[in-house]
């Protein structure tokens, strides 16, 4: 046939042409160059699927919809960042402090008193605290932790409590009261919310956490007692969680100083750059947060955790937050339909009535 | 693991394991670059396409319906992701030729740069399983998992590919 004499001279013409030593597929570094995909991955694909196809705004204007699940979402991100600082725990080394005894231990501690600062500031001007309306945003803190009933953090300037988000775990409701102007916003937990907080306690932060890199700082002495220090990046954590228009956390550095006696973080400070969101009142804002471990596994009030609304206190609300918000941004945001336009020209109107 | 079918290495990664997915890309990964290598007749870019098609997957494994399909599938979105790269490299006013010969240093070699041309008049689908066949010794078999073929379908391809390479050949003064 025909053919079969094509063949015979075609076949190594076309293999020298053609035919290539293949280079054997590396998995790890394909994973290396497609982290979002990697993190699909690893975390299945339930989450992650909606949010690399849901465009910001949209999502946006789903979590508008619903009045809980838009103070979930604000609940969450501040519980996050509270306990994100809790997380600085790497693979085990050979240092005098065992990472994975400190998990172990983390894992083992009922309840938690830390107390520590949060400070604001504008990003590029290390001293320029952010100020809104007159209150200057460094805050002292205090935060309650319980494996059992949640999280209290409490946020005061000048010995005046200003904040207090409660997380109430067995109710899966969570309230941010705002004393000073009486406001609160209350949340109920979702589902998927409740599986968030889960993999947010500081067990959960310490699993997530393996997966990332930290580098050691060496030996230092705080109060007395030797620590050893590691340092840790993990930018990415929260990425895919919340959409960006609403909380754009775009680095976090970390520093956690951890007994080598008592094998559990003693000092931890965070380092944030958030970009421009709602939760920032459209400002780029960097915080740097320290905690300090007050006491491990002491009795904690249940009343702590109450998540019931105080009497006086009116639901928070969009409009309680635009005057704060930079002219430019509203307009900004208003285009992106993350803020309704409609909101933002009749308190215009109404301001020029006054 | 090499020994799952596709269907339940897909299956477990979707539910969280990198490991079957990355079993998936080790399968398919040189079949991806042949295709691109087809469309785009540059090895490095075939490469790139070949890699973010895995990515593309990846991002879209979710979807999939025919779960014990996902050769096709995969081969289909790299194909696509190929011609795209193609446009962009013709818009920008590239011409594969200029890949081609850069790769392949043609110019010197009278008798590689006719069979260049040869395979470049060859219309897509005939060229792909060319690529398939003589990228990497691929066998029917496993040229049927990607293209969702029968091995008679892909013999006939070939057999008129090679008919119509062997008569640009000859047309060219070479061949027998």
């Amino acid at each position: 046939m025909k053919h079969e004499n094509d063949n015979k001279w075609l076949d190594p013409l076309l293999e020298r042409h053609i035919h290539r030593e293949p280079e054997e597929f590396d998995f790890e570094k394909w994973a290396q160059k497609h982290p979002e995909e990697a993190r699909m991955l690893r975390r299945g694909f339930e989450d992650s699927g909606r949010s690399t196809k849901t465009k910001p705004s949209e999502i946006w204007r789903f979590i508008m919809e619903s009045k809980i699940t838009r103070y979930s979402a604000a609940a969450v991100v501040v519980l996050a960042i509270t306990m994100v600082l809790f997380g600085p725990f790497g693979t085990p080394g050979n240092s005098g402090v065992v990472l994975a005894d400190v998990q172990q231990k983390i894992a083992d501690t009922e309840t938690m008193i830390i107390r520590g600062t949060k400070t604001f500031t504008r990003i590029g001007e290390d001293d320029d605290v952010i100020e809104i309306n007159g209150l200057r945003c460094e805050f002292d803190l205090v935060k309650y932790s319980s494996k059992q009933l949640g999280l209290v953090e409490e946020g005061s300037v000048d010995g005046k409590l200003i904040y207090r988000i409660t997380f109430n775990r067995p109710k899966r409701q969570a309230i941010l009261v705002l004393p000073p102007w009486k406001k609160y916003g209350a949340m109920a937990a979702t589902d998927e919310q409740m599986r968030l907080m889960e993999n947010l306690s500081p067990e959960g932060i310490i699993n997530m956490l393996l997966a990332g890199d930290h580098k050691k700082l060496g030996r230092d002495k705080i109060d007395g007692i030797e620590v050893e220090g590691f340092e840790f990046q993990q930018p990415d954590l929260f990425v895919e969680l919340f959409p960006k228009p609403i909380f754009d956390i775009q680095t976090l550095e970390g520093r956690a100083w951890i007994g080598i006696e008592e094998q559990l973080p003693i000092w931890v400070e965070g380092d944030f750059i958030f970009g421009k969101s709602l939760l920032t009142l459209f400002n780029e804002v960097r915080l740097h947060e320290v905690n300090v471990v007050d006491k491990y596994d002491v009795e904690l009030d249940d009343k702590i955790f109450d998540t019931d609304i105080p009497e006086g206190y009116t639901e928070f609300g969009l409009s309680d937050i635009l005057p704060f918000i930079p002219a430019e941004a509203k307009a900004g945001a208003a285009a992106m339909g993350i803020i309704p336009a409609g909101i933002i020209f009749w308190r215009r109107r109404r301001k020029k009535k006054l | 693991m090499k020994d799952l079918e596709d269907q339940i290495l897909v299956r477990r990664a979707l539910e969280a394991d990198p490991e079957s997915f990355g079993e998936l890309c080790r399968r398919y990964y040189h079949s991806l670059v042949a295709v691109a290598d087809s469309i785009l007749l540059d090895h490095h870019l075939a490469e790139d396409a070949a890699q973010e098609s895995l990515a593309a997957a990846c991002r879209q494994l979710a979807k999939l319906k025919k779960q014990e399909r996902f050769g096709p599938w995969i081969d289909a979105i790299c194909r696509n992701i190929a011609k795209d790269i193609l446009r962009e490299l013709q818009r920008q006013r590239k011409p594969v030729e200029a890949y081609h010969e850069r790769e392949c240093d043609y110019q010197d070699d009278d008798q590689k740069a006719i069979l260049a041309e040869a395979l470049q008049q060859l219309p897509q689908h005939l060229r792909e399983v060319v690529f398939l066949r003589f990228y990497n010794e691929m066998s029917y078999r496993q040229m049927s998992n990607v293209l969702g073929e029968t091995e008679q379908a892909i013999d006939g391809r070939i057999r008129r590919a090679k008919k119509k390479i062997a008569v640009y050949l000859k047309k060219k003064g070479l061949g027998r």
